[in-house]
């Protein structure tokens, strides 16, 4: 380094060092535009392997285009009835004429029973009896109506239980994550066949069936509502309420022929407040009433249908398995009187959802042959007793009649879908047994002319047996994976782990120089990679799966060899230090932990475990240091590490499979989503501390200046207290503490707020961070007469890391004789660290505002945790190990649980895009929820250049180089996550727990490494640039 | 390249020390061989009323460990030559020493660690147990017990060789000393809690699993190990926490 202060001094060279200096500058442009690019391809080979991986695992059911016909019965009618005429009815003399069909989302089924004492539970809850209706009437006239239990097959998301309510077939997991934006129906299901009968279907509610069933529905008596507000539990019920009950009058009974009411007012109030809230109560009282008068208002030939698409967890979530997810109510009523029960012990409702369910596939036969349209092609469900026995009871030939029509149907579907895939008859030989003798018992019963019910009723029986088999073969069918693709999948997989393990730990010279040639390699690996699988292809395979195969297999193997021509600046990656051993250690831990679900479920505590372990061995290493002042701050910073930690610890949000061993912490009560209100504090205690916290760490290397002043004294402060506030409005909305002021203005002022925060973020945070100079005061200071000048022209920190060692010294006057004004660079030992740190903490207000009160806590002790770590690698000199990234790694995942989520879809917090919105906006909902959702993960991976950043001279060589290995080291903990997590769910399939446990972690785990991926590259080290370029503006270039 | 940051950021640079040797006495070899012997025995003829009544099984055997640490302390292990247990006396048992009241002058420091144990290694490292996740609002008395057992096993004897004197605590901290049977005992006790904690999520739904037995056990095995590990296999190596 000719010269070492980066001052230009006046001298004959200085033209050329200004060359110097722009070729440098372009130069490290290039280099950082690379290892960007180089990031971004690293993102898509994994995205391309998770892809393949995703699609020969996440199940797949192939939708068959056949439609049942009217005219044509799938078996010829014995009973005579004249196949064809809609007005009597397709298939089977029709019951009803018209129907009303309630579908109340989130319905569980001891939401409509009385509440039953249970030791542990004797007191009823808020959502117990509060909605007698279903039941009251059921006992009273149990001719004119029944209630069961209303089985959902998972995923129990709303979109996926409107396909299996009106196609009678089984969800399958490729669709589970679109509920953000439902796609038509293809396949043969009941709207279609009522609109192609001619009947006028009216729809009300929830807009998610015009996306599944458009044009199908009257267009102007229609009146959709926005499905996903799920903050408001009152617009789109009373919207119902409104045009439904003018429909119901008898003037307007020629205008509909089914009405489709979808009510989400009950699910709402369980997403925002839990179902054991007194907003549960007078939502479930409400439907109550609705109902009563939807009685009084029915006329005799109409049907009436109430049910629950899905229950609700203990919190009032829902999408997955568990038991009150899927437990929904179905009650029918009429007037007519002609529901019986088979049994006189079956009068009474079901007291619990475990006795006597129907599935909710079973509602798509039942109702059409009810109202006299054909069973829809693809539908695998069965008639509902109560509906076809008879008010005796006891007509069995009935019953037998319409199971054998279903079973016919079901029969003929599974015929079609065989041939379709190719299926052999091994594959169904269980049911073929049940098939024939089904056939015979029937023509028994048909010759038997005036036989008693005996044989019908065994006949009926016989074809619910062949029923029930079918759809247990066609639930382990359809658990069929594509082991070829997910073969695929796992070998890219391993692969580009690989080439990130080769960047991030076994280049030992300059990392950014080597870049270019593994960019390079990269991308003609990646073309010949797609040429040469779509050449290879014979014919047979997927083309998309062999192109993306291709894709990456082709870069994973030239980037070898790009590794291997530069075998001299390579070393085999094994951990060599301590550290090295413990990061190497604890990650292989966590990979084969994933393999247990006891320890995926307890992945909260054992990471707390982990962080604790890094805690306490950076404490005894920074006890060791010989300086004292390394020792002494290096050690308070590990326990205020410890500290943080455990403290956030204390944040809990627990799985339902943690009970009875874990107290959820995250919200008032474990069967609530609010805050309690006095966790509306913890904000404000955010907005005070953590600017002070962070000032003071900037004020210790004298970086407080400039930028520094105005973004955290001010800008952050001020954003902070924004978000104080938009919590307590958000809270004295919830809890209605000012009953005076409209919810309207509540909402809209606070939605504001978040608004000014995010504003506050984003554009004068992001203005600041890319025009703010170095955090640096220059001062000329007049010497005194005593100085010593030959010691004050070097420009090395004398003690950079002494608290009072921030100063540099230089001289600008060359003369040696004559006393010389001194140059003060105040900040220049951390000039560097404190300059990118500015990016984290502008991402932090939005990732702050989009936490609950407690998130907000873990997330801000997660902020100070990261400055902990950052002083003690700087006070252990441990910069350069695995150390950082991978523990800011862990952290990242720790503060995910601490945040309020769970590696379970159902602890998604939906209502996180309501925050600064009033309606769903894309692309801006989904990236709010991801900021909530990952937003620990986020800031941590944010943060990951400034390990290599912190406190380094401001002309460092290979920084990029060492920045880019930070990040790649901090990739390579989630890869292996991922890697670890896909093939242990692959080799599990067959688990019990793969869909409640180890699928869920992979999906997170799959989702959180292309998330960090894209930060990393993007947010962080894109960032890097002009945090590096606004350095070197006054310190110059560093060589090489 | 070198980064001017690295001055001075050697480890301690006191003179290197050396590993602690036992005394070479009959009673002592014989002893010393003895002691892992009688720490894992007492934990296996106790495992059953440990799993089913953790709080008073630990309490019961706390007197015998302690006592079987200060034997260990009093026959094996030459008492701290730098600085006496108690900084506060430092010249005054030396002289002590001398006559023959060298069992007195041993007990005393053997009682002092042992007091220290008690007072100063358990609150610390119930601290730590807390840190680690260890019940905050349950289980105070399993986990208080299971500090003192822990304290018992990993610091009576540091206290005894090296005394209280800052230094020597932050080389014994960042493991800059030498491995001999002390440390690898100590270092042993912790890995083995550590280790120990890793069965409590499985849901095997064993007795055995419940807090905090398997800690306890874990402790106690890798005190048996690190303690031969430390004074045969690996004596005089030196871990670099780097």
């Amino acid at each position: 380094m000719a010269n070492d202060g980066g001052i230009s001094r006046s001298g004959a060279s200085s033209e050329e060092r200004a060359d110097n200096e722009k070729q440098l500058s372009v130069q490290f442009k290039a280099q950082h535009a690379i290892v960007v690019a180089f990031f971004l391809l690293i993102l898509t080979l994994n995205a391309l392997a998770l892809y393949l991986f995703c699609s020969g695992f996440l199940l797949s059911r192939l939708v068959l285009p056949n439609r049942s016909q009217c005219a044509l019965p799938p078996v010829e009618l014995l009973n005579g009835h004249t196949p064809g005429s809609h007005d009597r009815g397709c298939w089977h003399p029709k019951t009803f004429d018209k129907a009303v069909i309630i579908l109340v989302d989130a319905l569980r089924y001891d939401f409509t029973v009385p509440f039953q004492p249970q030791p542990g539970d004797e007191q009823p809850h808020h959502f117990h009896n509060a909605l007698p209706v279903l039941y009251e009437t059921a006992v009273q006239s149990p001719g004119n109506a029944f209630l069961r239990p209303f089985i959902a097959d998972p995923p129990t998301t709303t979109l996926q239980r409107l396909k299996g309510l009106t196609t009678g077939s089984l969800p399958t997991l490729i669709d589970a994550g679109s509920n953000f934006a439902g796609t038509a129906i293809d396949e043969d299901n009941l709207i279609e066949q009522l609109y192609l009968a001619g009947k006028k279907v009216v729809h009300l509610g929830d807009d998610t069936w015009h996306s599944l069933f458009p044009g199908y529905f009257e267009p102007n008596l229609t009146r959709p509502y926005d499905s996903f507000n799920v903050w408001d539990l009152h617009t789109l019920d009373n919207g119902v309420n409104e045009h439904m009950f003018p429909l119901l009058e008898p003037e307007m009974a020629g205008r509909w022929d089914v009405l489709i009411g979808h009510y989400l007012g009950v699910d709402h109030a369980g997403h925002r407040y839990g179902p054991d809230h007194p907003a549960m109560t007078d939502k479930l009282q409400q439907m109550d009433r609705v109902f009563r008068s939807m009685i009084e208002r029915l006329d005799d030939s109409t049907l009436l249908v109430v049910m629950g698409d899905h229950g609700m967890d203990a919190k009032g979530d829902h999408g997955g398995e568990s038991d009150d997810e899927v437990e929904a109510a179905l009650w029918m009523y009429s007037k007519k009187g002609v529901f019986g029960r088979s049994d006189p012990a079956f009068a009474e409702p079901p007291a619990t959802a475990k006795v006597r369910p129907v599935g909710q596939i079973d509602l798509v036969p039942t109702l059409a042959l009810l109202l006299g349209i054909p069973i829809p092609f693809n539908n695998l469900g069965q008639p509902i007793e109560e509906a076809f026995i008879g008010k005796k009871g006891a007509d069995y030939k009935n019953m037998a009649e319409v199971s054998r029509l279903t079973a016919h149907q079901i029969h003929g579907y599974q015929g079609e879908y065989a041939k379709a895939r190719n299926l052999d008859e091994s594959a169904t030989s269980s049911t073929q047994q049940l098939w024939r003798m089904a056939g015979q018992t029937w023509d028994e019963a048909v010759q038997s002319r005036n036989s008693a019910d005996g044989a019908w009723k065994k006949a009926y029986q016989v074809y619910k047996a062949y029923e029930d088999e079918n759809l247990r073969l066609c639930k382990n069918l359809w658990a069929r994976f594509d082991l070829n693709s997910m073969m695929m999948g796992i070998i890219a997989l391993v692969g580009t782990f690989a080439v990130i393990v080769m960047y991030a730990q076994s280049i030992q010279g300059d990392r950014a120089g080597l870049t270019p040639a593994l960019l390079l390699h990269g991308l003609v690996g990646m073309s010949c990679g797609v040429v040469g699988a779509m050449l290879g292809k014979g014919g047979a395979g997927n083309t998309m799966q062999l192109a993306a195969f291709g894709a990456v297999a082709g870069p994973v193997v030239t980037m070898s060899i790009a590794f291997f021509r530069a075998r001299e600046g390579l070393r085999v990656p094994y951990p060599r230090t301590f550290w090295g051993g413990l990061c190497f250690l604890s990650t292989l831990l966590l990979c084969i932990g994933f393999a247990a679900n006891s320890f995926t479920i307890w992945e909260d505590e054992i990471l707390l475990f982990l962080l604790t372990t890094f805690g306490v061995a950076m404490l005894a290493s920074s006890l060791g240091q010989a300086d004292s002042t390394d020792r002494n701050f290096g050690a308070a910073n590990s326990l205020s590490f410890l500290a943080a930690t455990r403290l956030s610890s204390l944040s809990r949000l627990c799985r339902e499979e943690q009970m009875p061993y874990c107290v959820s912490t995250y919200y008032a009560s474990a069967l609530s989503s609010t805050s309690a209100g006095w966790q509306t504090l913890i904000p404000f205690v955010v907005a005070l501390a953590l600017p002070s916290i962070l000032r003071y760490h900037y004020v210790r290397t004298k970086n407080f200046q400039g930028s520094a002043v105005i973004w955290i004294a001010l800008a952050l402060r001020i954003a902070l207290v924004l978000t104080a506030a938009f919590w307590v409005l958000n809270a004295a909305d919830d809890g209605d503490w000012y009953p005076s002021i409209p919810k309207a203005t509540l909402k809209s002022s606070r939605t504001v707020l978040a608004q000014i925060v995010l504003a506050i973020a984003a554009a004068a945070g992001y203005s600041t961070y890319i025009w703010s100079p170095p955090l640096l005061l220059v001062r000329t200071e007049e010497p005194s007469s005593s100085s010593t000048p030959s010691t004050t022209s070097t420009s090395k920190p004398i003690t950079p890391n002494h608290p009072t060692g921030g100063a540099i010294l230089t001289t600008i006057n060359p003369t040696p004789s004559t006393p010389r004004p001194k140059l003060l660079i105040l900040g220049y030992a951390n000039t560097h660290g404190t300059r990118y740190l500015l990016l984290p903490l502008i991402y932090l207000p939005a990732l702050l505002l989009v936490q609950k009160p407690m998130g907000q806590g873990a997330l801000a002790l997660c902020t100070i945790s990261i400055l902990n770590v950052l002083e003690v690698l700087d006070a252990c000199n441990l910069r350069r190990s695995p150390l950082g990234p991978v523990l800011l790694g862990i952290m990242g995942c720790f503060y995910f649980f601490k945040t309020g989520h769970q590696a379970a879809l159902s602890t998604i917090q939906w209502e996180t895009a309501f925050i600064p919105l009033k309606t769903i906006r894309y692309p801006w909902s989904p990236i709010l929820i991801t900021l909530n959702t990952f937003g620990p993960q986020i800031l941590c991976a944010i943060a990951v250049p400034a390990v290599a950043m912190w406190k380094v001279p401001p002309k460092s060589p290979g920084l990029l180089g060492r920045i880019a290995g930070a990040m790649a080291t901090h990739l390579l903990f989630y890869a292996a996550i991922t890697v670890a997590t896909v093939v242990e769910a692959a080799w599990l399939r067959r688990h019990l727990m793969l869909y409640r446990v180890f699928m869920p972690r992979m999906l997170m785990a799959g989702v959180v490494v292309l998330v960090v991926e894209v930060i990393g590259a993007v947010v962080a080290v894109g960032g890097v640039r002009w945090s590096v370029q606004s350095v070197a503006g006054v310190f110059g270039w560093a060589e090489g | 390249m070198s980064t001017p940051t690295s001055n001075g950021k050697a480890p301690l640079s006191t003179p290197p020390s050396k590993p602690v040797d036992i005394l070479q006495t009959q009673p002592s070899l014989l002893y010393s061989n003895l002691h892992p012997i009688l720490l894992l025995s007492i934990l296996l003829f106790s495992f059953k009323t440990l799993v089913r009544d953790p709080v008073n099984t630990l309490l019961g055997l706390a007197p015998t460990v302690t006592i079987l640490q200060a034997l260990y302390c009093v026959l094996c292990l030459p008492s701290t030559n730098q600085a006496p247990a108690p900084p506060q006396k430092p010249g005054q048992k030396k002289k002590q020493a001398k006559p023959a009241q060298d069992a007195w002058a041993k007990a005393v420091p053997a009682f002092l660690s042992l007091l220290l144990t008690l007072f100063l290694s358990t609150p610390i490292l119930y601290i730590t147990l807390i840190l680690f996740g260890a019940p905050l609002t349950t289980h105070q008395p399993h986990t208080i017990l299971l500090a003192l057992h822990f304290a018992l096993l990993t610091t009576p004897q540091l206290y005894y060789a090296h005394g209280l004197e800052a230094q020597a605590w932050y080389k014994i901290v960042s493991l800059q000393l030498p491995v001999d049977e002390l440390v690898g005992m100590s270092l042993g006790a912790c890995m083995g809690a550590w280790v120990g904690a890793i069965p409590i999520p499985l849901d095997w739904d064993r007795e055995w699993q419940k807090w905090p037995v398997t800690i306890v056990a874990g402790m106690y095995g890798g005190a048996v190990v690190g303690k031969f590990v430390g004074g045969y296999v690996c004596r005089g190596w030196r871990i670099k926490l780097s």
